[in-house]
C-alpha cells in the first residue's frame, strides 16, 4: 500500500490541501464518509473512495448533501467516527439538520468539511459558510496549509467526541487544491463496532435546555482554543499595526509582511480556531496596538466577531482602530490575493511596492497573448445541441418565452455559447421550483412559455420535489432533463442514475423515466444531437398543459471522448461556405459557436480547428450551404 | 407631521429608475443592419404577411407553423431579406410593368384578356378551389414540360399549410384548394433554387408576385434566381388569415382537425366554411375579420398584376375560374391547354368583370388609405 492509504506514518507526500484533509481524517480512523460533489470539494470523498481500496471503509456520495450529514451522523450514533464533506451551497441544502443535530448531539467524532469558493470561481455564489457555525453553535477550525489542514482534521474528531457535537473545518479553493509536501503519520487501526446504545437517544427536546447545553458545550471548546496551537502571534513586541486573519488569507499576509519589510512594524495573529473565539488568547494581542487590520476570504466574520469583543472589553484595552471590510480598506467582496493585501500594507505604510517599469513593459504584451475569452460548452457537448434545439422551439412559439435554469454545465446558458437562453439560475433543483411557480401565473394572464432544465444529478439531488409540487398543484411546466450521464460539472462522479457507486460497486440504476411515470408524469425521450427533432419535440410539448419531461439524452462529450470516441472527421468545404455573405453572415461561429469551427482569415471562410473538434458532427446540419462535412473516421 | 411612511404610504415614487433599468439603459446599443430594418419595420410591427420570401435565403428566418420567425440577429449592413420583402416601401426600384401590346386598366393592371374557364379534369374538379384552372395548368405544364416543378402550398401536415415543391401530378391535386392562412410558400422556392432546380413554375398570392418582381432586382444572385421561374401563377386575393391566432380561436370554438377544404362564398354570404371530418361549420365572417393580417390592410393588389396569369373565383358561377391572362406566356399556355382539352373557357360575363374591376378597386383605396395611417 503506498500513497494516501498507506498504514506508516513519519514521511513526506506531495498532497493537495483536499487530500491532506482526506489523510487526516483517516489517521483519526474515521470509517464512515459521506459527501455530495461540488468545486472545490469534492476530492476529499475521492481521495477517501480511492482509500476504501486498501482500507476496511465506508465511502459514498449521497443524493445531497442534507442526506450525507444525516448518513455520517447515523455512523456517529452508533460509535463510528464519520466524515461528511461539502461545498459551500451544500450548508444550505443540509442546514436545517445542522441546526438541529447541535442540539441533540452526537457520539463518535463527526467532522463537517465545507470548502468555500471565493469569487465563485466554479460556484453560484461565494458564500462564506463560516457563519453557519455561529447559527448551529459548532466549533469551527480554518486551516491555513495542507499541513495544518492534516493535523486540524484528525484533531477535529477528537474535538468532536469531547464536547460531543459536530466540528466544522472550513477551506478555501487556494487551499483545498493546492499541493505541498505534507507530513503524514501512521494510520490507527481501524476496528469499528457500531452500536446504537439505546439507552441514550438524540433529540432537541426540552428545546432550551438543549440550546443552553448547546452553548456549554462551545465554551467547553473555547477552553481548548485558548491554548491551541492552531492560533499564534508572529512580530514585534508593541507593533504598529495588528493584522488578524484566518485560513489562506493569513499566507497571503505573511507574504506581503514580508515583501514589504514590515516584520519589525507590524504584528500577525493568526487563528485557526475561529468560533467561538479565544478570547483571552486574543484580549492579550489586542491590547498590543490601537489599529487592527482584518484579512480574511469573502464575509467579515472574524473582523465582526472581534470588534464586538472588543467593544465588550473596551474599558480594559482600550478604543482602537479597526480596519477591514467595513472601513473599506479590504475588499467587500471576493477572493483576497497577496496583491490585494500588498495594496493595503503599501497603503498603510506609504510603500510603494510596484514594480511600474516592468508593469510598463509587460502589461500591453500580456493584453496581445491573452485574448479575451468567454465561458463556453466544450466541442461536442450535448448542451449545445439541447440550448440549440430548445432557442428554435422557443423562437418558433414567438410568445416570448424563456428557460428556467439549474446548476450544472449547463448553468452556461446563460452565456452565448448556450444563446443566452438560461434567464434566471439560483439553487439546486430550483428552475423547477420556479417553473411550478411559472405554471400557475396562467390565471392572473401570464401566457409566456416556461421550459425548465436540469442535469440528472441535480434531478435527483432536489428537484424530485419540485416535479411533485407541479404534480400536485397541476402546474404548467415543462422539465427538460439534460442527461449526460455523469455529474460532469464537478469531474464525473457517480450519482443514483449511473448504476455505480462512489466505491465503484454496481447498484441498481434509479430510472428517471420510471420515476417521472409513476407520478403519472408525460416522458418522452430526445437525442440532444438530432436538433431539429428535439425541437420540434420540445414545441409541441410547449403547446401542452399540465407537466411533462422531456429526457434529452446523450454522454457528456468528454465521456464520449474517453469510451468509444466520435464517429467524424470533420471538414469545411470552402467553395460552398459562404462566409461573411449574405445567406450566412457566420452563421456557425457568430450564433452556433462551437469552439471547433475557426474563421479562416487568409480565406475569409470558416473552417474545422481540428484540434478542438471532436467529430461529433452536428454543426453539419445548422449549416445554409451544408458546408460543413461529415467524414467517417477510419 | 406624520411621515408618509407612518401613514401607510410607501415612498417607491420617489425611488427613481431601478437598479436593473439604469443597467440597461448603459447597455441599449442601435439597431442598424439590414435584418434589423426589416425586423423593426415589418416584423416587429406585425406587418409580415408571410409570404415567404425571405426565408430559406439564409438561416435567420424561418417559417413554422404559420408564421415568419426571426430566429437570430444578422449583423450584415444589406442583404436580400430587405430588398425582397414586399412590406418594404422600396421607391428605388421601377418594378418592371408589362409589354406594351397589352391593355393596362389602373384597377385590374395589365393584361391581354380576360376570360373564364374551367378544368375539364374530374378528379381535379373534385378537390380543387373552384374551377380547378391552377391545378390543371400547372399539371398541364408539367406533362408538356414547360416546367420541371412547381411551388405549390400544401395543406399542412400536423402543422401550418406550408410551401412544397410538387413534381408530379399527385403532388399537385394534393395541394388543390385554397387555404385562406398565409403560408409562406415562397420559403419552398429559395429551398429549390439551393438545390439547383431549373424551370420552376408557382402558383402564389399577389404579394408573393410582387416579391417574385423585386427578386429580379435583389442582391447579387437575384437575376439568376428570377430566371429559374418559368412560369408565375397569382390567386386574386382580398386577404389572408394568421394561422395561429385563427386556428388557436377556432380550436376554442370546438373545431376538430384536420381541414378539409375551406370557403368564402362571395357577398352577401358574409360567412367564413370550413370542412373538416365533423362535416361543414360556418363562422360568421366578422368573427373572423380579428385575424386577418395587418399587412394586408396595406396591400393594393387584388388580381396578382405582378404575374403571368391571374385566377380567381366568380361570383355565382361556382364551378368555373375567372381568368387574367397578362403575359404572351400566359396566354400562350391557355390557349394550348384549351387545344389539349385540359380546360375549357368561354366568356366573362359584363356584369362579372365590373365586379372584379370594383372590388379590385375598392383594395387600391383601402391599401392607399391605411398605407397613410399606418406608416
Ligand atoms: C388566401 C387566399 C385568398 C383568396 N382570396 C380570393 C378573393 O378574395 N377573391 C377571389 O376571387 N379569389 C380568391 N382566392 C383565390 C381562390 O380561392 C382560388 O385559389 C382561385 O380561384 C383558384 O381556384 P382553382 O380552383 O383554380 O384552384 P385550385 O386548382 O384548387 O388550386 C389552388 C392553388 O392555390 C394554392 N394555394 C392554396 N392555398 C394557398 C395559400 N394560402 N397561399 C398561396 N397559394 C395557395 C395551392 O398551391 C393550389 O395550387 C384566394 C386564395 C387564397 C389562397
Ligand atoms: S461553414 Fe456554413 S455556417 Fe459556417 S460560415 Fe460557412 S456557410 Fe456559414
Ligand atoms: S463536429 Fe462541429 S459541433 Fe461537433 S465538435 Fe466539431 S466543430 Fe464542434
Amino acid at each position: 500500500m503506498k500513497g494516501i492509504s498507506q498504514r506508516s506514518g513519519d514521511i513526506h507526500l506531495l498532497l493537495q490541501g483536499n487530500e491532506a484533509i482526506a489523510r487526516g481524517a483517516l489517521e483519526a480512523g474515521v470509517v464512515f464518509c459521506a459527501g455530495y460533489p461540488g468545486n472545490p470539494s469534492s476530492e476529499i470523498i475521492e481521495t477517501l473512495a480511492e482509500a476504501a481500496r486498501d482500507l476496511p471503509i465506508y465511502v459514498e456520495w449521497s443524493v445531497n448533501e442534507k442526506v450525507a450529514v444525516e448518513a455520517a451522523t447515523a455512523a456517529s450514533f452508533t460509535g463510528c467516527r464519520a466524515i461528511v464533506v461539502m461545498k459551500q451551497n451544500g450548508i444550505n441544502v443540509a442546514l436545517d439538520f445542522l441546526t438541529n443535530l447541535t442540539l441533540s448531539g452526537t457520539r463518535a467524532g463527526l467532522v463537517l468539511v465545507t470548502c468555500d469558493d471565493p469569487s465563485g470561481i466554479s460556484s453560484t455564489n461565494e458564500e462564506d459558510a463560516r457563519i453557519f457555525a455561529r447559527i448551529i453553535d459548532a466549533p469551527l477550525l480554518e486551516p491555513t496549509t495542507p499541513q495544518e489542514a492534516l493535523v486540524m482534521t484528525t484533531w477535529a474528531f477528537e474535538l468532536s467526541e469531547k464536547i460531543e457535537n459536530i466540528v466544522m473545518i472550513r477551506s478555501v479553493s487556494r487551499l483545498s487544491h493546492t499541493r505541498t509536501r505534507v507530513l503524514i503519520n501512521e494510520l490507527p487501526s481501524f476496528d469499528p463496532r457500531p452500536h446504537f446504545d439505546t439507552g441514550l437517544s438524540f433529540h432537541t427536546f426540552p428545546v432550551v435546555a438543549k440550546h443552553k447545553m448547546r452553548h456549554e458545550k462551545l465554551d467547553l471548546a473555547r477552553v481548548l482554543f485558548e491554548k491551541s496551537s492552531f492560533n499564534h502571534y508572529e512580530g514585534a513586541v508593541r507593533p504598529e499595526l495588528l493584522i488578524v486573519s484566518s485560513g489562506c488569507a493569513w499566507t497571503y499576509v505573511t507574504e506581503a509582511v514580508d515583501i514589504l519589510e514590515l516584520s519589525d512594524r507590524v504584528g500577525t495573529l493568526k487563528l485557526g480556531t475561529t468560533w467561538p473565539l479565544p478570547k483571552g488568547f486574543l484580549k492579550k494581542h489586542l491590547a498590543k496596538c490601537d489599529r487592527v487590520l482584518f484579512v480574511e476570504d469573502v464575509d467579515p466574520f472574524l473582523e465582526d466577531n472581534v470588534k464586538s469583543f472588543g467593544a465588550d472589553i473596551c474599558m480594559e484595552i482600550g478604543p482602537k482602530e479597526y480596519m477591514g471590510k467595513a472601513s473599506g480598506h479590504t475588499p467587500s467582496c471576493g477572493e483576497q490575493t497577496p496583491a490585494s493585501i500588498l495594496r493595503v500594507l503599501g497603503r498603510l505604510f506609504s510603500v510603494d511596492w510596484q514594480d511600474h517599469a516592468f508593469m510598463d513593459k509587460v502589461s500591453p504584451i500580456v493584453k496581445d497573448i491573452a485574448p479575451p475569452r468567454e465561458f463556453g460548452l466544450c466541442p461536442g457537448c450535448p448542451h449545445r445541441g439541447s440550448y440549440y434545439a430548445i432557442k428554435t422551439a422557443l423562437a418558433w412559439d414567438d410568445r416570448d418565452g424563456f428557460v428556467s435554469g439549474d446548476i450544472g454545465c449547463y448553468t452556461m446558458g446563460i452565456w452565448p455559447t448556450g444563446f443566452n437562453q438560461v434567464k434566471s439560475v439560483h439553487a439546486m433543483g430550483s428552475g423547477l421550483g420556479l417553473a411550478s411557480g411559472y405554471g400557475k401565473l396562467d390565471r392572473f394572464g401570464f401566457h409566456q412559455p416556461v421550459v425548465t432544465v436540469c442535469g440528472d444529478s441535480t434531478f435527483f439531488h432536489a428537484a424530485i420535489p419540485a416535479l411533485i409540487n407541479a404534480k400536485f398543484n397541476g402546474a404548467d411546466v415543462l422539465l427538460l432533463i439534460l442527461d449526460n450521464s455523469a455529474t460532469a460539472m464537478t469531474g464525473f462522479q457517480p450519482h443514483p442514475g449511473t448504476g455505480k457507486t462512489a466505491m465503484g460497486t454496481k447498484t441498481d440504476p434509479v430510472d428517471m423515466e420510471a420515476l417521472c411515470r409513476s407520478l403519472k408524469v408525460d416522458v418522452e425521450v430526445a437525442d440532444p444531437y438530432d436538433m431539429l427533432s428535439t425541437a420540434k419535440i420540445i414545441y409541441r410539448n410547449m403547446q401542452q398543459k399540465g407537466p411533462r419531461v422531456l429526457i434529452l439524452r446523450r454522454k457528456c462529450a468528454l465521456v464520449e471522448g474517453r469510451e468509444r470516441g466520435f464517429p467524424y472527421k470533420m471538414r469545411v468545404d470552402q467553395d460552398l461556405c459562404l462566409g461573411e455573405e449574405c445567406g450566412c453572415d457566420r452563421y456557425c461561429l457568430r450564433i452556433f459557436r462551437c469552439p471547433g469551427l475557426v474563421w479562416d482569415k487568409h480565406a475569409q471562410k470558416a473552417k474545422i480547428d481540428g484540434v478542438i473538434c471532436v467529430g461529433c458532427g452536428i454543426c453539419s446540419d445548422i449549416c445554409p450551404q451544408r458546408a460543413i462535412l461529415r467524414e467517417e473516421r477510419e | 407631521m406624520v411621515s408618509r411612511v407612518l401613514r401607510g404610504r410607501l415612498l417607491l415614487d420617489h425611488i427613481g429608475p431601478t437598479y436593473t433599468e439604469v443597467l440597461k439603459r448603459q447597455m441599449e446599443s442601435s439597431a442598424s443592419g439590414a435584418q434589423d430594418r426589416l425586423i423593426n419595420k415589418v416584423i416587429d410591427k406585425g406587418l409580415c404577411v408571410a409570404c415567404g420570401a425571405c426565408v430559406g435565403l439564409c438561416p435567420y428566418f424561418h417559417y413554422f407553423d404559420g408564421k415568419v420567425l426571426a430566429m437570430a440577429r444578422c449583423s450584415r449592413d444589406t442583404g436580400r431579406c430587405v430588398e425582397i420583402c414586399p412590406l418594404i416601401d422600396r421607391g428605388d426600384i421601377a418594378l418592371d410593368k408589362m409589354t406594351s401590346d397589352v391593355m393596362n386598366t389602373p384597377e385590374i393592371g395589365p393584361y391581354k384578356k380576360i376570360i373564364m374557364a374551367c378544368s375539364l379534369d374530374k378528379e381535379i374538379n373534385e378537390k380543387a378551389q373552384y374551377g380547378g384552372v391552377v391545378s390543371s395548368l400547372i399539371t398541364y405544364a408539367l406533362g408538356k414540360d414547360i416546367i420541371r416543378s412547381a411551388i405549390l402550398t400544401d395543406a399542412g401536415d400536423g402543422y401550418a399549410p406550408a410551401g412544397t415543391v410538387a413534381r408530379s401530378r399527385s403532388d399537385v391535386i394534393g395541394c388543390a384548394g385554397s387555404r385562406y392562412t398565409a403560408s409562406a410558400g415562397l420559403e419552398a422556392l429559395n429551398m429549390a433554387i439551393k438545390t439547383g432546380e431549373q424551370k420552376l413554375g408557382i402558383v402564389g398570392l399577389p404579394c408573393q408576385m410582387e416579391a417574385l418582381t423585386r427578386m429580379r432586382h435583389m442582391g447579387s444572385d437575384g437575376e439568376n434566381r428570377a430566371n429559374s421561374i418559368v412560369l408565375k401563377i397569382g390567386l386574386f386575393c382580398t386577404w389572408a388569415l394568421d394561422y395561429r391566432s385563427l386556428f388557436a380561436d377556432l380550436r376554442n370554438r370546438g373545431l376538430r382537425e384536420p381541414i378539409l377544404k375551406c370557403d368564402i362564398p362571395p357577398p352577401p354570404a358574409g360567412v367564413f366554411q370550413i370542412c373538416t371530418r365533423d362535416g361543414w361549420r360556418e363562422f360568421p365572417l366578422n368573427d373572423i375579420r380579428p385575424f386577418i393580417k395587418k399587412g394586408c390592410s396595406l396591400c393594393q393588389d387584388m388580381t396578382a398584376e405582378w404575374s403571368d396569369i391571374s385566377v380567381g373565383a366568380i361570383e355565382g358561377i361556382d364551378e368555373w375560374n375567372t381568368v387574367v391572362l397578362r403575359t404572351d406566356l400566359g396566354l400562350r399556355l391557355m390557349e394550348q391547354a384549351t387545344e389539349d382539352g385540359v380546360v375549357k373557357v368561354d366568356d366573362l360575363p359584363k356584369k362579372n368583370l365590373m365586379h372584379l374591376a370594383e372590388a379590385s378597386f375598392n383594395k387600391k383605396e383601402r391599401g392607399r388609405l391605411t398605407r397613410g395611417e399606418i406608416r
